[in-house]
């Protein structure tokens, strides 16, 4: 059963990756990276990480995407070229590409290929995963880097709205 | 037999108890849906001062299911425009998002061995606002996908309508989530034994029932669909039992946020009487909140586009986010 979903998930997860970078239309490219999102929050359901699988559907799928989505529908629907080369980045791209590609291969080797014999972790605390022992994670044992991050984000906030916001009296910006 | 469970529940019980527990809560909000149905064509009457439909069956009491043949023998007709698998799957998402949240519903405490609700998580409300937030896509899907204008624009609308007011409704409900102290649907109704959180919490609560009203765009906040203006918005293009599943997932999900409201803010099951009452109350609650969803449907005028952003964002935001404040600062202090 779960071995069943596992493999369910993953082949959608991958699924809907790809689709995102070979469709040719932008509004389909953001529905399969929807598509994609929520087959992740099944396997973070898998790994009983379950508070991550819902914040995964309401942040991600349910308001980021949509903003996506709300974009792509306005401005897409114009076929984009799969390929298109910007010349600086033709010797750049290539190079950070391997560069990814050797980390992750690094990553998977050193711990995932490990793992796939086992298996997996039997003796999890009670209340692993839920949102109380998240809570306790994020607000007692890292506080600080918590507080950090949400800090970035509220500069990131006030940066967007300082860079969108025109003031009134200049160029193209009634009254 | 228990069943391997992807999530932490407090309850466990055997696989063919949660089918049977399924289904029933399944066909019984199923059935309600038509009587909601009537009941709005009745009452939305009575509001004006006419009859409301009394032809079919007595009272009228048939005309959903007339309605219903009606829409399920018209001919599947799919625009020229329209894109193809998307347009077909659309009313389907709508659906499947709003009955899906049913299985958090509680109607009951354990009884019998037996947890009267479909199940109980940690995560609670999240569930359902995680499928709230796919509700969107059957909407926005829809329109896109009819290749009409006026579809679009009311999918265009309703997308900005659900960014703004999730917000307001996720922050109203942590009001409630702070005073019971978990997310858990079952544990915040425990945690009305004393005081329903409709008193303590009652900024919260008109908050989580107006941004409800925008989230199941009802009026006064059915620009998607402004009849004057759009057509019919999102469903301009459908017609027969595709239109019919839409209009269902309206009903169906008044039914959740009234069964919401319920739960969080009203007692859920909790009432006078026998324990085998409690699911009784709970759907009297249910009908109470769907009740006033219908009134003030026969009361309010539609608002104009920039006063729902401007509510949204300019009084409903700020008011919840200093509701969560002196809620916290006040659980913190008693």
């Amino acid at each position: 059963m779960l071995e069943v979903l596992f493999f369910l998930a993953a082949i959608g997860a991958l699924g809907g990756a790809v689709g995102v970078v070979f469709l040719k239309n932008p509004f389909y490219s953001v529905l399969s990276l929807v598509v994609h999102l929520i087959f992740l929050a099944v396997l973070f359901l898998l790994l009983e990480a379950q508070f991550l699988a819902a914040a995964q559907i309401v942040v991600y799928a349910g308001a980021v995407m949509v903003i996506y989505v709300f974009v792509a529908a306005y401005v897409g629907g114009i076929e984009e070229p799969l390929f298109d080369p910007i010349p600086r980045l033709r010797v750049l791209g290539p190079v950070l590409a391997a560069a990814i590609f050797i980390e992750i291969s690094i990553a998977v080797l050193g711990s995932s290929l490990v793992a796939l014999g086992t298996e997996g972790a039997s003796d999890l605390e009670a209340g692993f995963g839920t949102p109380a022992s998240i809570g306790l994670l994020l607000l007692e044992d890292f506080l600080i880097a918590f507080e950090v991050a949400s800090l970035l984000l509220l500069v990131t906030a006030v940066a967007a709205i300082v860079l969108a916001g025109r003031k009134p009296g200049e160029e193209g910006v009634e009254s | 037999m228990i069943t391997p469970l992807l999530a932490d529940t407090t309850f466990v019980e055997a696989s063919w108890v949660m089918i049977v527990k399924s289904l029933i809560i399944f066909i019984v909000i199923l059935s309600i849906v038509p009587v909601v149905l009537l009941a709005e064509r009745k009452l939305l009457g009575r509001f004006q001062q006419r009859y409301g439909p009394n032809r079919v069956g007595p009272f009228g009491a048939l005309q959903p299911l007339a309605d219903v043949g009606k829409l399920l023998s018209k001919q599947g007709f799919r625009p020229k425009g329209a894109v193809p698998f998307l347009y077909e799957i659309a009313p389907a998402l709508s659906i499947l998002s709003a009955v899906l949240v049913l299985a958090i519903l509680p109607f009951g405490d354990v009884q019998g061995g037996v947890g009267l609700y479909g199940i109980d998580v940690p995560i609670g409300i999240l569930y359902f606002f995680a499928f709230g937030a796919l509700a969107f896509y059957g909407l926005l899907l829809g329109g896109w996908a009819s290749g009409s204008k006026y579809s679009f624009l009311g999918a265009m609308r309703s997308a900005a309508q659900l960014i703004s007011y999730e917000l307001a409704m996720g922050l109203s409900l942590l009001g409630v989530v702070l005073m019971a102290g978990s997310l858990s649907l079952v544990d915040i109704v425990k945690a009305q034994g004393e005081i329903w959180y409709i008193l303590p919490q009652f900024v919260g609560f008109l908050i989580f029932l107006t941004a409800g009203f925008a989230e199941t765009n009802r009026v006064p906040f059915d620009l998607p669909e402004a009849d004057a203006e759009l057509v019919a918005g999102y469903s301009t293009e459908y017609g027969g039992m595709r239109f019919g599943s839409y209009f269902f997932a309206e009903y169906m999900e008044i039914l959740v946020i009234s069964g919401i409201t319920a739960t969080m803010y009203l007692g859920g099951w909790m009432g006078p009487g026998p324990s085998w009452l409690d699911p009784i109350w709970m759907l009297a609650k249910m009908g109470v909140v769907t009740f006033f969803f219908i009134w003030i449907r026969a009361t309010l005028p539609r608002f104009r586009y920039d006063q729902l952003m401007s509510f949204g964002w300019k009084i409903l935001i700020p008011l919840a986010t200093l509701n969560i404040l002196v809620t916290a600062i006040l659980v913190v202090v008693i």
